[in-house]
């Protein structure tokens, strides 16, 4: 028996074309980036060559590139970075845990939500890393007090978002599944929990980036390591090569995460319909 | 058209009764009733279609059938048990965008079996025959946003049936749906009704698509709602080509029109 599928069915079938591999499109991706790259880093160059010559103050990539280098041969940088990155990590995934869990309570229960919606905004609103000198005073100058920096600053960004995603529930997709008996512990976890997945992953990635100002002024205020600390320590003995290598990692790593991101987001998200603009 | 033997002979159909059902909400201190005193008895197996104009309470019915509503008055029973909540003995084809667009096609029509922890290999095999049932086979790893209307309304009759429901409750699923692609659709009811093997509630508002596919046609007025008539459709099944150009068929849609008409022109 055959079934006959409408002109329209075939149509939709074909919208689902293969992608291609490495297309023109893609490597017109990767180039553009590139020149913008390229071209700051030689007007940085050039401008710290003629105009700002004093290296006390400023120095060129080249040098910066220079101490790098020495820094990785001693292992310096290598122990940084793994403390910076560690203390990230720990964090964010602690907030991502715990704001998602009470984002949902929240986001289901009216009354919950009246109760703690006041906490929830003024927390949000505050600037979290003013209490970095208290933790440091509880928590002392290792990486228990960076954590909990990290966990503070970047828990309500994902609560908030968990809670709107929650919320924006599609109620007839919550009414499908309890046409077909679903409990309330399966319409939390197979409808509404899937459905604030793009709300969820924005707040990780909001969450991200003021993790990573709270690990830097964390380390600023009192640490035995991390790329905060080399920060402050080259900035104490003048060492302005070392002081920029801690900058650059910082935003080379902020690159990183937000290219891993999107990769995760595009990938959580494939079953979305991408439409272009431009 | 040839009927293909049932994929499961589960003759499970049900029979339904709705005794005395009457439902009123209060909305902004003024009380409203939807529906009036109705009493239906359709018989396992029949393809019972409830047609009238919006604001009738068609769809409030059909949610106090699933079990998703409570009716004021009355009682609603399947197979002689009163219906207190939703069950799996009932199957709910929604609108078109019912669908859970980060579920593929066969996740989607598994999402029943999920749901009562039925382990995975036997899902998806169930699932995948259902698939093949609504003439989706090779779509299973599409996800909503990549089909069109009509196929995603395949979809949902699949998720529907794959919790194997006595009864197959269907709330206008064809609306959306452009002229050619809902008189596809028309026939793969038929077709796949017939397989499945279950009793059909069908709700709609238009009338050929009603007197196409009943066996019988409750004609429900409106404010309050209630049945008005109920038109035992006299046409062979399965229902032969070019059936709709057929003066049989063309006295039955008459006798609707009039039969909406008449009440409309009263009230």
């Amino acid at each position: 028996m055959t079934v006959a599928l409408s002109e329209q069915d075939a149509e939709a079938a074909r919208r689902q074309a293969p992608r291609a591999g490495l297309t023109r499109e893609r490597l017109t991706a990767i180039r553009r980036p590139l020149t913008t790259l390229v071209v700051g880093l030689a007007a940085w160059e050039i401008l710290a060559r003629t105009v700002l010559t004093n290296r006390l103050f400023f120095v060129p990539p080249s040098e910066v590139a220079l101490a790098a280098g020495r820094l990785w041969e001693t292992g310096e940088l290598q122990r940084h970075i793994a403390a910076s990155f560690s203390e990230l990590v720990y964090g964010v995934l602690l907030a991502t845990a715990v704001g998602i869990a009470i984002g949902v309570v929240v986001g289901i229960s009216a009354r919950v939500r009246a109760y703690t919606e006041i906490y929830i905004t003024a927390l949000y609103a505050t600037p979290l890393v003013a209490v970095t000198p208290l933790l440091i005073l509880w928590l002392g100058i290792g990486i228990g007090s960076k954590i909990a920096v990290v966990f503070l600053t970047a828990v309500f960004p994902i609560l908030i978002n968990t809670i709107a995603g929650v919320r924006a529930t599609d109620a007839l997709l919550i009414e499908v599944a309890q046409a077909f008996c679903a409990t309330r512990a399966q319409i939390i976890t197979r409808v509404m929990l899937p459905s604030a997945i793009p709300f969820i992953l924005t707040g990780i990635r909001l969450g991200i980036g003021r993790g990573i100002v709270g690990v830097v002024v964390g380390e600023l205020f009192g640490s035995q390591a991390g790329l905060g600390y080399l920060i402050y320590t080259s900035g104490q003995t003048f060492d302005v090569p070392s002081l920029f290598v801690g900058i650059v990692t910082l935003a080379l790593a902020g690159v990183g995460l937000t290219f891993a991101a999107e990769l995760v987001e595009r990938h959580a998200l494939r079953w979305r319909r991408s439409v272009r603009v431009d | 058209m040839t009927l293909q033997a049932p994929l499961q002979a589960h003759a499970r159909a049900a029979a339904v009764t709705v005794e005395n059902v009457s439902m009123e909400f209060s909305s902004r201190g003024r009380q409203l009733t939807a529906l009036e005193n109705i009493d239906l008895a359709i018989a396992p197996g029949e393809l019972f279609v409830i047609v009238g104009p919006s604001g009738c309470g068609k769809t409030t019915l059909l949610r106090i059938l699933q079990g998703l509503a409570r009716p004021t008055h009355g009682r609603t029973l399947v197979d002689g048990r009163l219906v207190a909540g939703p069950g799996t003995d009932r199957g709910f084809v929604f609108q078109q965008d019912a669908l859970y667009p980060w579920r593929t096609v066969l996740r989607n029509v598994a999402f029943g079996l999920e749901l009562q922890g039925v382990a995975k290999s036997t899902a998806r095999s169930r699932a995948q025959a259902m698939i093949d049932l609504v003439g989706l086979t090779g779509f299973e790893r599409h996800y909503p946003h990549e089909l069109s209307g009509g196929m995603r309304q395949r979809v949902n009759l699949a998720r529907a049936l794959t919790i194997e429901p006595a009864i197959l409750l269907m709330d206008e699923p064809f609306a959306a749906l452009d002229a050619l692609t809902r008189e596809t659709m028309q026939h793969e009811l038929l077709r796949i009704a017939a397989a499945a093997g279950t009793t059909v509630v069908f709700i709609t508002h238009q009338i050929e698509e009603a007197v196409f596919l009943g066996d019988r046609v409750a004609v429900f007025a409106s404010r309050p709602g209630r049945v008005q008539e109920i038109v035992p459709i006299e046409l062979p099944k399965p229902r032969p080509a070019g059936v709709k150009q057929s003066p049989e068929f063309q006295m039955h849609v008459a006798r609707i029109v009039k039969l909406i008409g008449t009440y409309e022109s009263h009230g």
